[in-house]
Parts: structure tokens; C-alpha cells; sequence
């Protein structure tokens, strides 16, 4: 235990985190929660015709930036992951084991791993290189990334599959894509809606993420807020709004999700559960 | 039962060339003693064949390599003209496994009509169009065993029996040349069971099907097949199976 403490404080000091970084951070965070309440619910109310000159809802909410934000957060979740679920589940059952020869299910798995690698951050921060600042290159970044998230998930529910199946389908002499296409998918069905709908919930918390290297999104509103201006008290509000926004999302995607969990004891969802561990 | 034994048995003089035939075959698992060794046996088209043994002895082993899902470790295979099982024409084989290789989150019309995909053109398997021959047969072949209203049901809402007369009617659609069928009989009532021989006995007798069933009761083979084989002491024997004279659990 000594040992540790003392690992714990050699690794400190040759990362030169010691006492006056710490202090200076915590000074810091004191500026920024005295400057960040209360929060600034201006950025609900406020038309943010900087912004959006297009927006032409006669309500100043409607073209707020919390919501044009959120909207688009929504827009390049939903985009991303539905391209991502086309390309993925195709990806899938060439990388299940069950399904496909060794060398080429070897082979996928490389690539949907390659992609797992780098975090959607850094892709989104590689496609604003390559096409700019705005939501295309945050619906390029989180679509790379669910392939790679989404198509594990897949294989490895299209590997749970029974083999009984997929066993009197091979007797009929049947070849390995229509087998993965009327059996092996249509049996995994339920797992892999669930997951498609998982990842569109992590999409909308991830969405926000790639905004902040301005890939679009409630997280570009952040980064214009902090950045230039240091206004705490809105980014809080945006904050709030997001993370209320998730809550229901969660709660809905949680709904959705029950119908296709296969489960002996279905129970409707109730709020608890989006915020406890599930018994 | 005794309704489904009048159907008549196919005059094997038509064609006596046997559709099967297996050659001093030895069938096991990689790095494990074979299973069972010096297998010969024949069979021939509109023959309904019974296999029994006792619990492990490879019965299903066997129904597996004959479906050309594992491969066998010595010995000729012979099928259909063939030298291998895996160069048998599409569809000619079909496959009712112990636990009955439903998709269990379709319908009962959808798994029948798996049936007819071999038969399927690239482009009907490609947009998911069955001809019209395909649907009615898939109709014909629901009626057949009596599940004309769960046509639309999933096979997860359908009871043990109405599940194995799915994964009949599939095969009523598919019309293999061989059926291996593993304990499809087993654990049914007395009424469902007759109507799944039934269905089997009009695939042998009417479409020239050779059909090869797995059961645990040499009773009810002994009505219903044209012979019964036995697996003992890791080969095939044709002569009275001993587990005839076992009394009937």
C-alpha cells in the first residue's frame, strides 16, 4: 500500500501535477461556477439570428440557440446512425464466425476494430479538416464510428444465433449471404434493433461532444459561448438542456427497447430506470 | 398412425439405383476416436428409413454428415450420382434438426415458406419476392398439417407440436430428395404425431423423398418405416434392432 502511495506521488511529480497546478485549478473552477450560476436561460429564449439568419419561426425559442442546437445534435445522431446501421449490419455478418469463411471474417473484424480506435472526437476534428466546419463532418465522424461501435455489437448477436437454424438452412444447400439474410438476421432481429436504438442514444450524448471541434450541434453553441466569450452561465444552460433532453431520449429509447428484449419478466419502464441499475 | 402405413409404398423396381450409399464410412470429430466406423448402407428413393440407438452413439452425428455439415473421416459417400455430399443440387437435402431450425421471431408463413428458397431465382431471393407457385405451395403445405389460422403467428407463440409440424411443412414445401429428420416425432401427442407421419409418409410416397427419422420408439418406427436401422457398437447394423425388444417407454 506504502509502495503505491509512493508510485502514486513519483508519477505526479514527473507529470508535474503537484500542488501549485491543483491550486491554480481550483481557483480556477471557482471562477467558473460563480460565473457560470445561475445560468443564463437566455439561450432558450433568445433569437440567435448571429447564428441562423435562416430560421424564420416567428418564436424567438424556435431559433434559440439551445434549440437549433439540440435539433441539429438530433439530425446528425439520427443520420449518423442510420448510415452507420446500413453499412454496419452488412459488415456484421462478414465478420461473424458463424457466417463467414475465417479469412474474411478475420478481415472485418480488423476494419471494425481499425474504426473502433480512434474516438468519434478525433474523427470529427480529421473531417473538419477535410470538409469543413458544420454538421457534415459530424455526421461523417459519428457514422464511422457507430460502423465500427455497431457492427461488433451485431456480430456478436448474429453469433449468439442458435445453430439449428443456420443448420438446416446450410443442408438446403443455401449459400452463406442468403442464409445470414432470412435466418441469422431475421433470428437476431430483436437484439439488433435494440442495439440500433442504443447506439442513437449514444449518438444524441456523443453528437454534443463533436460540436465542441465544430462538427456541428448543441456542442458548437458550447465552444462559441466558452471560447471567445466566456459565457459560463449559458454553456451551464445549455447543459441543462441537453442533459434533459438525454433523460427523455433514454427513457423513450428504454421503452422502445423492452419490446425487443427478450426477457421472461417484460416490465414497463419506469423514470427510476433511466437513472438506477436496472435489478 | 395405422391410417398413415395404408398410403402404398413406391415399386422400388422403377429405379433401384439407391439415391444413398454409404462405403466403409467413418464418421468422428478432429483429434477424438471415431465415433462410428465401417458404415455401409443404402437407400433408396420413397423409402422411409427409422434409426435408432441408444443416447450418443451418433445418431445425429450421422444425420449431421449426411446433411454434408460435418465432413466424414474415411470411407465413399455416394449421392444422388455424386461423390460429395456438399456437390448435391440445391434443395435436395433438407434437414429438420432435434431442435427444429425455426427463425423464432418470424411467422409461421415466413418459416414455411424458407422451404421454397432453394427453388428461388437470384432475383426473387434478392428482392424477397416469391412467385406465386411459392405462396400456394407454402399454403398447401400450412393446411397440410393443420395450422392454417397461426399462419401468421411467431413461431416463439406456438406450443413444442405446433413447432414440429412447421419445420414439416417446411420441408412439404422444399421437397427435398432426402429428409433427415432427428426425433421430429418425439414428445408429441398422439394426434399431432400422426399428423406429422402422416405428412412425412405423403413426401416419400408421393414426391419419391427418402426419408431417414431419428426416434427414440421402435414401436412407432417399426409401423411407420420401411425398415429400421440400428447404431450399435459404433457401426450401423440392419439386422432386428435390439432396441426393438426394449420395451416402450
Amino acid at each position: 500500500m506504502a509502495g503505491l502511495a509512493i508510485l502514486a506521488v513519483l508519477t505526479a511529480e514527473h507529470l508535474q501535477i503537484g500542488g501549485p497546478s491543483l491550486s491554480r485549478g481550483w481557483e480556477n473552477l471557482l471562477i467558473i461556477l460563480s460565473e457560470a450560476f445561475p445560468p443564463d436561460f437566455s439561450v432558450l429564449t433568445n433569437r440567435a439570428s448571429w447564428a441562423n439568419p435562416a430560421c424564420n419561426f416567428e418564436t424567438d425559442f424556435m431559433c434559440s440557440p439551445a434549440v437549433i442546437g439540440l435539433i441539429q445534435t438530433l439530425e446528425i445522431a439520427f443520420l449518423a446512425t442510420l448510415f452507420g446501421a446500413l453499412i454496419s449490419l452488412p459488415l456484421a455478418t462478414m465478420a461473424a464466425h458463424n457466417l463467414s469463411p475465417l479469412w474474411l471474417s478475420t478481415m472485418t473484424r480488423n476494419l471494425l476494430a481499425g474504426l473502433r480506435v480512434l474516438p468519434s472526437l478525433i474523427w470529427a476534428l480529421l473531417f473538419v479538416i477535410v470538409v469543413g466546419i458544420g454538421p457534415l463532418a459530424g455526421v461523417l465522424a459519428m457514422t464511422l464510428y457507430t460502423i465500427g461501435y455497431l457492427g461488433k455489437l451485431q456480430y456478436e448477436a448474429l453469433e449468439g444465433v442458435g445453430k439449428h437454424p443456420l443448420e438446416a438452412a446450410r443442408a438446403m444447400g443455401l449459400s452463406r449471404p442468403v442464409i445470414a439474410r432470412y435466418f441469422a438476421i431475421p433470428e437476431a432481429s430483436n437484439s439488433l434493433i435494440s442495439q440500433i436504438l442504443f447506439m442513437f442514444e449514444y449518438n444524441v450524448r456523443h453528437g454534443s461532444v463533436v460540436g465542441l471541434v465544430g462538427a456541428g450541434g448543441i456542442g458548437w453553441y458550447m465552444q462559441y459561448y466558452i471560447a471567445p466569450f466566456k459565457l459560463y452561465d449559458r454553456v451551464l444552460a445549455l447543459l441543462i438542456v441537453l442533459y434533459f433532453t438525454v433523460v427523455v431520449i433514454d427513457f423513450i429509447s428504454l421503452r422502445i427497447r423492452r419490446r425487443f428484449i427478450e426477457s421472461e419478466e417484460i416490465r414497463k419502464p419506469r423514470w427510476r430506470d433511466v437513472f438506477l441499475p436496472q435489478r | 398412425m395405422s391410417e398413415s402405413k395404408s398410403i402404398p409404398a413406391p415399386s422400388q423396381s422403377e429405379d433401384s439405383s439407391p439415391i444413398l450409399t454409404l462405403s466403409g464410412v467413418s464418421i468422428g470429430f478432429p483429434g477424438e476416436p471415431h465415433l462410428l466406423t465401417g458404415i455401409d448402407f443404402e437407400a433408396h428413393a420413397g423409402e422411409v428409413i427409422g434409426l435408432v440407438g441408444v443416447s450418443g452413439i451418433g445418431k445425429t452425428t450421422l444425420l449431421r454428415t449426411l446433411a454434408g455439415l460435418l465432413p466424414h473421416t474415411a470411407g465413399e459417400v455416394e449421392i444422388f450420382g455424386f461423390d460429395d455430399i456438399r456437390s448435391a443440387p440445391r434443395g435436395s437435402i433438407g434437414y429438420i434438426p432435434q431442435r427444429l431450425g425455426l427463425v423464432h421471431h418470424q411467422t409461421v408463413g415466413y418459416n414455411v415458406l424458407m422451404g421454397a428458397l432453394p427453388k428461388a431465382t437470384r432475383l426473387q431471393t434478392l428482392l424477397s419476392l416469391p412467385s406465386s407457385e411459392m405462396r400456394e405451395a407454402t399454403r398447401s403445405a400450412i393446411v397440410a398439417v393443420d395450422l392454417e389460422e397461426k399462419m401468421l403467428d411467431p413461431i416463439s407463440q406456438l406450443s413444442g407440436g405446433q413447432q414440429r409440424r412447421v419445420a414439416v411443412a417446411r420441408s412439404l414445401v422444399q421437397k427435398p430428395r432426402l429428409l433427415l429428420a432427428d426425433e421430429c416425432l418425439g414428445e408429441l401427442d398422439m394426434a399431432t404425431s400422426e399428423v406429422v407421419a402422416k405428412q412425412l409418409l405423403h413426401l416419400a410416397r408421393e414426391h419419391g423423398t427418402c426419408v431417414i427419422l431419428v426416434d427414440h420408439s421402435p414401436v412407432r418406427l417399426k409401423v411407420l418405416c420401411d425398415r429400421v436401422v440400428e447404431l450399435r457398437q459404433g457401426t450401423i447394423r440392419e439386422d432386428e434392432p435390439d432396441t426393438m425388444r426394449l420395451p416402450m417407454v
